[in-house]
Order: C-alpha cells, then sequence, then structure tokens
C-alpha cells in the first residue's frame, strides 16, 4: 500500500494521545487524535482509518458506546481498545462487543507496535478474503448465466422452428409429421425443464439464497400460489384450498425460492392426486417457526420409498405418464430451498391414501428488518 | 396506411431470424433484420421501422438494454422514441434471480412489451397488433 494506514486514537487524556501518535508517527502511520466519543466517531467516518485504539473510561460517550458504533460506521476499521482498569470483566466484555484486541494501561510502545502489526495483518487478510469471495461470487454468477444462456440457445432455436412449422407457416404438415414433431418438441422441453432445475440444483449449492433473506408474509405467498395453481387443479379435478393461520405468517425468507418450493409441492400434490380429490395447505404458527403442511389425498409414497423422496432424480412413479412429466429434481431442490433457509422439510405418507409435506421455516422476528 | 408496417428483428441468433420471419411475413409485414446492436442502430435510422423485436441477450446482457435505453432516450434516436419495441429473450435467470426486467432501478427506460422464447406465432402476432392497430 502506498498510502499511509491512518490509525485512530481515541482518548480524553492528552498524554496518551501524544505518546500513542509519537510512536505511531515514528512507525510510519498517519496518526489522528480524537478527545473523545463524538470527535472519534465523526473522524472515523471521515477518515476511514486502518485501526482505531478506542479508551474504555471517557468522560460523555463511553468507550463501549463508541465500539459498538463504530462497526457500525464502517466494519471494516479494527477497534482495539485501551483500558486503565484492566480487569477481565471490562476486556471480555470490550472483545464481546467487537474489540479485536486490549491493551491495558500502562503499556510500552513495544507492546503498542506488536498488537498494531498484528491488527494491520488481521484487516489485510479480511479484505483479501472479502474481495476473493466477491469475485468468486460474481465469477460464479456469470458462469451460471452464461452455461444457461449456452445451453438453452441451441434448443430455444430448435423449438423456435418446430413452433413455426407447426403453425402450418411454411407449408402444410402432414398428420404423422406434425404428431412426431409434437413429441420432438416435448422431448425439448423436458431436456430444457432439466437444464434449469439442475441449474438450479448448482445455484443453490452455491448458498446465494442466504444474501437474500428478509422478512416475508408466508400467507401472502401461498395465497397467490393458491391462486395460480387453481386452474391446474381444475384440470385434474382436485379441490385446492389454503386454511390461513390466525394473525400474520412472517418467515424470513427469499420470496422467488420459496414460491419454487411451494409451487412444486403443491403441483405434486395436485399431480398425484385422485380425481375428486383434495389438496389442503395450512399455515400453522409455531414458538420459533412457521409450518406449512401440504396435504394431499392422492396416491401416496410406500414406507420403502419414503427415505428417497428427496433424493436427486428420484421419482415415485416411474410409469412413462405424459402428465406426470418431470425431472425428478423437484423435491431435492425444494429441499436444499428450505435448508438454505435454515429450515426443514418432512414428509409422512400412507399408501393410496395421501402424503402431507412439512416445511417449517423461521418466523422473522420483528427486529429482523 | 397503405404500406405494410414495417418490422425491424434484432437477434445475433441466424436461426431464430430465419423462424420468425415466415411468422411475420405470414400476417404481411415488412421484415428488417439485424444481428447486432451497431448493424440495428443503422437499420432504424435508414428503414425506419415501425415496431421493433429485440433479443435481451446478445454477446452481453447489457447489449439489449442499452439498446433499447437509446432508441427511447437518445437525440439520435428522437423520430423513434415512441416505437414500440417488444424483448424477446430465452433468459429466464440472471445471476441467480428469476428474471425481471427493472429499467427504473437501474435508471433504464425498458422495453413496451416483452415475450419469451420460444415465441409462440399466434401470441407474438397478437402483441404486433396490438401496438401497430393504434
Amino acid at each position: 500500500m502506498a498510502e499511509k494506514p491512518i490509525i485512530l486514537v481515541i482518548d480524553d487524556e492528552d498524554a496518551m494521545r501524544d505518546s500513542c501518535s509519537q510512536i505511531l508517527a515514528k512507525d510510519g502511520f498517519r496518526a489522528e487524535t480524537a478527545e473523545n466519543g463524538h470527535v472519534g466517531l465523526e473522524k472515523a467516518r471521515d477518515l476511514k482509518p486502518a485501526l482505531a485504539l478506542i479508551d474504555l473510561k471517557m468522560p460523555g460517550l463511553s468507550g463501549f458506546e463508541v465500539l459498538e458504533r463504530i462497526k457500525a460506521i464502517d466494519p471494516g476499521i479494527i477497534p482495539i481498545v485501551i483500558t486503565g482498569y484492566a480487569t477481565v470483566e471490562s476486556a471480555v466484555e470490550a472483545m464481546k462487543k467487537g474489540a479485536y484486541d486490549f491493551l491495558p494501561k500502562p503499556f510500552t510502545p513495544d507492546e503498542l507496535r506488536i498488537i498494531i502489526r498484528r491488527a494491520l495483518e488481521r484487516r489485510k487478510l479480511a479484505f483479501e478474503a472479502e474481495s476473493l469471495r466477491r469475485e468468486k461470487k460474481v465469477m460464479e454468477e456469470n458462469f451460471i448465466t452464461m452455461v444457461s444462456h449456452q445451453l438453452r440457445s441451441p434448443l430455444v432455436a430448435v423449438q423456435q422452428y418446430f413452433e413455426v412449422i407447426l403453425a402450418g407457416m411454411v407449408g402444410s404438415v402432414e398428420d404423422t409429421q406434425k404428431d412426431m414433431m409434437l413429441r420432438a418438441r416435448e422431448r425439448l422441453e423436458r431436456l430444457l425443464h432439466l437444464i434449469n432445475d439442475w441449474l438450479d440444483m448448482a445455484r443453490i449449492s452455491r448458498g446465494q439464497i442466504v444474501d437474500k433473506l428478509k422478512p416475508l408474509a408466508l400467507d401472502k405467498l401461498l395465497d397467490r400460489q393458491v391462486e395460480f395453481m387453481k386452474p391446474l387443479a381444475l384440470e385434474f379435478r382436485v379441490g385446492l384450498e389454503l386454511r390461513p393461520a390466525e394473525g400474520p405468517a412472517l418467515v424470513l425468507g427469499d420470496e422467488q425460492s420459496l414460491e419454487q418450493v411451494f409451487s412444486n409441492l403443491i403441483t405434486n400434490a395436485i399431480k398425484y392426486n385422485k380425481p375428486d380429490g383434495s389438496v389442503t395447505i395450512t399455515i400453522r404458527a409455531e414458538d420459533h417457526t412457521i409450518l406449512t403442511e401440504v396435504t394431499d389425498t392422492g396416491i401416496g409414497i410406500s414406507r420403502e420409498h419414503l427415505p428417497l423422496v428427496f433424493d436427486q432424480f428420484y421419482r415415485v412413479s416411474r410409469r412413462e405418464d405424459q402428465k406426470l412429466k418431470g425431472t425428478g429434481l423437484g423435491l431435492a431442490i425444494a429441499k436444499k430451498i428450505v435448508e438454505a433457509h435454515n429450515g426443514s422439510i418432512e414428509v409422512a405418507s400412507e399408501l393410496g391414501r395421501g402424503s402431507t409435506f412439512s416445511v417449517r421455516l423461521p418466523k422473522a422476528e420483528p427486529e429482523d428488518k | 396506411m397503405n404500406k405494410s408496417p414495417k418490422i425491424l428483428v434484432i437477434d445475433d441468433d441466424p436461426d431464430f431470424r430465419a423462424a420468425v420471419t415466415p411468422i411475420l411475413k405470414s400476417a404481411l409485414y415488412d421484415v428488417v433484420m439485424a444481428s447486432n446492436p451497431q448493424e440495428a442502430k443503422e437499420k432504424i435510422l435508414v428503414d425506419k421501422p415501425d415496431l421493433i423485436l429485440l433479443d435481451i441477450m446478445m454477446d452481453s446482457l447489457f447489449d439489449g438494454f442499452s439498446l433499447c435505453h437509446a432508441i427511447k432516450t437518445s437525440a439520435e434516436f428522437k423520430d423513434f422514441k415512441d416505437t414500440p419495441i417488444i424483448f424477446v429473450s430465452a433468459v429466464k435467470e440472471i445471476a441467480g434471480s428469476r428474471f425481471q426486467f427493472k429499467g427504473d432501478e437501474e435508471g433504464m427506460v425498458g422495453p413496451d412489451d416483452y415475450i419469451d422464447k420460444p415465441v409462440k406465432p399466434d401470441d407474438l402476432l397478437a402483441r404486433i397488433a396490438k401496438f401497430l392497430k393504434k
């Protein structure tokens, strides 16, 4: 680094500020000082120091308060507390509040130097780790987007030709030709689904959901899903009902991925049902979680198959039913998403009677913003 | 109007251009093609299309968005700022999230409509007709 690292000394004692400044300047740092907490925080904001030496016992804003607020200003600033009353308790409390280390008064110049050097090393490592993490994330995201595009484009181009031919726009098509082309188009459709699902799997493994968690009204999300699924339920002659919880059902979640989870569960519940069967979605608030149960009156899953339903590429029904198209990744994706939310998903089932999928998601507490 | 409306198809995929042409011709539109943003800009000024079909993801994601923004806002294309633009794309996800055009957030002017690839011929023609009827 060409620029001198800035070290901010926040201490109400003139002598402390002067001696620290001298030692630091001699070692090639730019020392800045503040005689109280307020000035210190202001300087932290303006100067963006690398480290801050904070005296715990100051009139006005205490060192502990400065410690807490400085983290909010810039989490990159490494705070070190200076304490004249170096008791274990105050040191422990300071460390708990995010201090990197503590320096009991009186200290020698060498003691200061050692701690400063270690803290700067730590800051450098933290920076490097952070920039590597970001770089990796961007690369992964771009990679997935590009792979997605490269894999999909040729398939979509072929589908586009089928659309035009099937619409009779480039000459008439005989029935047998049409039939084969429809089948070919169907196979392509499945392959596209598989690519999408596979990319979803890749993406979720990369833990990108965690960054997007925020408080979310699960009841509203499910209400929209149910509305959206009504035509499908009608097609399969299955009743669809949502029983919301009393009061709000606020979870900490990522909207789009949770939509994917419940869309998958509800679609399965409809498709693997019996005619005139029903699908019931119940939301219940528990102590720290919101429980959503999707219950169907369908074909059910046998006991030996039950532990396997969340496995990749596992499908309960192996028959080539046109209506039951899927990639075998849906539930595996659902499980990954729910677990990325720190939630859980379970299934209970009785062959011939139906299944219940239970999803537990962490409640959003009022302080989660 | 006696003359058939003219549609500019901007897409780097020759197969898409080849496949979409018969759809547009079936409804008696004039069809003009461009395979990259530069060519597109020239064709807009020379051929004066009545509507534009624009692929979002050409070489990069930015191409489609910035071209759309340029047509809608720059002085160079001021005669075409009201020309309807329909985004056409096979992109369903961008960098981890389901695709949504968030033009306002990016400070960019978005398209008038947007349709997924592969396009259904009837759907495409209906959307085009909606804009060109007025």
